[in-house]
């Protein structure tokens, strides 16, 4: 089989089974809405009015598509920076970037300015400044005169990460008691519906950093070699680099300017599939796209189910159901590759 | 048939914004309504028993897990927690008007809510007179408004009693513990701070900033408050507290064993229980007031 | 004979050196590689020897001086380019590499089409080719941590194959290798050199190796040229034990006739 029929066939098996867990998940929720009138309403159909028609359309399909591109976006992340560090730990948070968009949202949510700025623009745009001053501060900082050495780029990622963690720290210590609850809750990190006008410029974001990576995938295989061996078969190591970094770190700072942070599926999505289907990017980050959406969906689809009408953080169901999955995983395959 | 003719004389009289009722909040937004609401849901524990004092509960349609005063309002749909209210279930109970706070609810939650079609009513008391006007403003707009005024009356002639009796009298410096670690006392612009005063007693922490901020236990100490009250808030926080505070005895208030802890639901909920609160305080603070003497009210106060 | 690569009067210093000596520096290098031709490059550690495949792979660029390659200069060939003509073989590939064999050889038809996502069928074909050639053909699905050190240096050596290149640079080939894979190394550079043309510059420590296979000898020390020439001309004693500062026997071997370098090892007292 070619190397692109397997890629089509990987694609469309995972693009079906997205489907069958969005539909899944369009069916259950805390409103008791019936299968008939679920499938009404997405073949068009159904009544003009009516709550089950907000709580399909208006409430669990923007969640849906919210947790597809937040997941999708967070794997893609991960696999272009796990393949750039040549790091399988690596994952989108130690970039800083994430910590620079928290700092930011914690910053509006805290701060007097309730009114007029922060209304205007929206946490979201106060998520975005953060993750960009946090990318710009890593990669100055990592930047030298002749490079961008991955090492270096890592340790920068963390000490940034650990310094806009502190600061938030800072900041939830002066915080008025009454608004804290408010900043947790948002720190634990939740998908929440998403407005049309932001879910396009979520979805334009999310493109934007997936084709970054997606573009370079067979130029990263070839990083495997070493950035030397890699620039002796021809490969630009430093542009390189930098349309990684700025991939991940645009994929990572959306995402959590959008829906919060949210760990763990950056760093198992990846690596799962690499155990699946192997280390060749071109097909491991389409098959993250489409593999992290999936497992962000279902993540969040039981977060809202499992003890409805409450909620659980979906970053503790990522958790949570990642990890023994995962160990699983790691498991066999350690049996199968045993000396 | 007269009465027909009278009721549209009287329909064609009133301006037509009466039936599209566009009312501002307590924040200061225009909230739109096409007519008097008829489902509410609360999002606020506080909110919610105003609705019950005020006889408005039969339009109460939904509360969340908190709201549990009075008990019956345990028997409403619940619609899941403050922070984050289950969108499906609320949408589900078809409300007309959502009544929520500024602070204890998110922005998200109201952003949500109105751009699922519901139209949110913002409340944000800082003061007793903001507690009355919220009480008044809610008798308004449920057409509740007699059972409003008389809760209001009764409210007013209870906070002039205990202001009666405790007038002229020296006011002792007190300090309110809502949590004791990290320490978070009442600042400017919390309800209790002003509790405190009204009950004739004076606030350590008065200026120390908005809301309800943190403070370090030796600058605590440093106050030398003569009264300390310890909040409950359910059934914790009572007895550790107070063996860790009686073992700070420079202070005044353990010397002369004035420790005392008290329901912290009347002191922070925008209710009508805030005067019961007062009077709580007022007891503290001035037992001698009240024809009790000092020591006879050492221990939980109801 | 044209030269297929040259060095001009080539200097070149890292950024920073290391322990506060002095950075490293190539002084004023120039020697040509003819086409066709096995040279062979020798010299004692820091001689400037790993230095010289970077130049030549444009890893490194100079300070001053020209690279040729193939009748260009080679500030004027892209990196793809330069990557079409010059294949490095390393010694091994980095530790952990997840790839498998076929993979790996593939990787080397990467600089002949750059802009495409998935390789084409010419270029799987060349790869197994390339494999044919070092005999690994068998191997093309086995992952790499899985082969012997032989094994896996006939693969790295497949792929620098792939890439069909004029010139080969073997760093090292026979570092790690015990005696067998060491002979079919050399056999396999002989019938390589002889069957499919292509010119090698080949990096060793071992004197005897790089005498046995090479044409010419270039002895580098200290970042400059000492002698280049035929290999019974550049091993002589004096020279060589100038460069290496011990002493040492130049003989002839016994089979090959090549000439052949002995330590005289020190007594220890």
């Amino acid at each position: 089989m070619t190397s692109t029929a397997r890629l089509v066939w990987i694609c469309g098996g995972l693009t079906v089974v997205l489907i069958v867990v969005a539909l899944g998940s369009l069916l259950v929720g805390a409103a008791a809405v019936p299968p008939r009138a679920v499938f009404d309403l997405i073949a068009g159909r159904g009544p003009v009015g009516g709550t089950d028609r907000t709580v399909v359309l208006s409430i669990r399909l923007p969640r849906i598509a919210a947790a597809v591109l937040a997941g999708g976006a967070l794997a893609v992340a991960g696999a272009g920076f796990q393949a750039l560090t040549r790091n399988p730990l690596a994952e989108p948070s130690i970039l800083g970037v994430s910590g620079g968009a928290a700092f930011g949202v914690v910053l509006a949510q805290v701060s007097g300015l309730r009114q007029g700025v922060v209304d205007a623009l929206g946490l979201t745009a106060f998520g975005f400044v953060g993750a960009v001053a946090a990318g710009l501060a890593v990669y100055l900082i990592a930047s030298s005169g002749v490079g961008l050495p991955v090492h270096t780029l890592l340790l920068a990622g963390v000490i940034v990460g650990i310094f806009f963690s502190a600061s938030i720290t800072v900041l939830i210590s002066i915080v008025d008691a009454n608004r804290l609850g408010g900043v947790i809750y948002w720190l634990l990190g939740s998908v929440a519906p998403i407005p049309p006008g932001q879910l396009a410029i979520f979805t334009l974001a999310t493109a934007v950093g997936v084709w970054l990576v997606l573009g370079q995938a067979r130029a990263l295989n070839l990083l495997a070699l070493g950035e030397e061996g890699a620039t002796e078969l021809g490969v630009d190591a430093l542009g390189l680099k930098r349309r990684i970094f700025l991939g991940a770190a645009l994929l990572t700072g959306t995402v959590v300017a959008f829906v919060g942070p949210i760990g763990f599926v950056g760093l198992i999505v990846p690596q799962a599939f690499r155990m699946l289907l192997g280390p060749d990017n071109r097909v491991l980050v389409p098959a993250a796209l489409l593999g992290g959406g999936v497992f962000l969906l279902a993540a969040d689809t039981l977060a809202r189910t499992v003890v409805a009408p409450a909620e659980l953080s979906v970053g503790v169901l990522t958790a949570f159901c990642g990890a023994p999955v995962f160990i699983w995983l790691l498991r066999s395959r350690v049996a199968r590759v045993a000396p | 048939m007269i009465s027909l003719i009278a009721a549209l004389a009287f329909l064609a009289l009133v301006p037509a914004s009466a039936w599209g009722l566009d009312v501002v909040d307590q924040v200061g937004r225009t909230v739109k309504l096409s007519a008097p609401p008829q489902r509410i849901v609360s999002l606020d524990p506080s909110v919610t028993e105003v609705l019950y004092a005020i006889g408005a509960h039969d339009l109460l349609v939904g509360v969340t897990d908190f709201c549990d005063y009075p008990p019956e309002a345990r028997r409403k749909p619940h619609v899941g927690d403050m922070l984050s209210p289950n969108l499906e279930t609320l949408v589900t109970l078809k409300p007309d008007l959502v009544v929520a706070t500024r602070e204890g609810n998110r922005k998200e939650t109201f952003d949500q809510l109105e751009r699922l079609g519901i139209a949110v009513y913002l409340v944000d008391p800082v003061t007793v007179r903001d507690v009355l006007k919220l009480m008044m403003d809610l008798g308004e707009l449920t057409s509740h408004r007699d059972g409003a005024a008389a809760v209001i009356r009764d409210l007013e002639r209870r906070i002039a009693a205990v202001q009666e009796r405790v007038a002229d009298r020296p006011r002792p410096r007190v300090l309110y513990v809502l949590w004791p670690e990290p320490l978070v006392v009442p600042g400017r612009g919390a309800l209790v701070t002003e509790l405190i005063t009204l009950a004739g007693g004076a606030s350590v922490t008065a200026d120390q900033g908005q809301g309800y901020p943190r403070l370090s236990l030796e600058a605590a100490v440093g106050r030398k408050p003569e009264v300390i009250i310890l909040a409950r808030h359910g059934s914790r926080g009572g007895a550790t507290a107070r063996e860790q505070w009686q073992r700070l005895e420079s202070m005044p208030a353990v010397k002369s064993g004035r420790l005392y802890t008290a329901d912290g639901d009347l002191m922070h909920r925008y209710g009508p229980r805030m005067v019961v609160g007062l009077e709580t305080l007022a007891r503290l603070i001035h037992p001698e007031a009240f024809g009790q003497p000092a020591a006879a009210t050492r221990g939980a106060a109801r | 004979m044209t030269a297929l690569a040259e060095f001009r009067g080539v200097s070149f210093a890292y950024p920073h050196g290391a322990g506060g000596r002095p950075p490293f520096q190539l002084r004023e290098l120039s020697f040509t590689l003819e086409l066709g031709e096995v040279l062979g490059l020798i010299g004692p550690n820091a001689a400037g020897k790993t230095t010289v495949i970077r130049l030549l792979s444009r890893v490194l660029q100079p300070s001053s001086g020209t690279i040729v390659i193939d009748g260009q200069p080679a500030t004027a060939l892209d990196r793809a380019a330069v990557a079409r003509r010059i294949a490095v073989v390393p010694q091994d590939v980095p530790q952990g590499f997840p790839y498998t064999v076929e993979q790996l050889v593939l990787m080397g038809r990467f600089p002949h089409a750059p802009a495409r996502f998935f390789e084409s069928r010419a270029d799987l074909s060349i790869a197994r080719e390339a494999m044919a050639l070092t005999g690994v053909e068998a191997l093309a699905a086995e992952p790499l941590e899985r082969l012997s050190g032989g094994e896996r240096q006939r693969v790295v050596l497949a792929r620098a194959l792939a890439q069909q290149p004029r010139i080969l640079v073997l760093d090292e080939p026979t570092a790690h290798l015990d005696l067998r894979y060491q002979a079919e190394c050399v056999a396999l550079l002989r019938r390589l050199h002889r069957d499919e043309g292509l010119s090698i510059l080949l990096v060793s420590h071992d004197l005897n190796l790089a005498a046995e296979v090479s044409d010419r000898l270039l002895l580098l020390a200290g970042g400059k040229a000492v002698t280049s020439g035929p290999p019974h001309e550049v091993l002589q004693e004096p020279v060589l034990e100038a460069v290496y500062g011990c002493r040492v026997v130049v003989d002839k071997h016994p089979a090959t006739r090549r000439p052949t370098v002995s330590v005289v090892w020190p007594e220890g007292r």
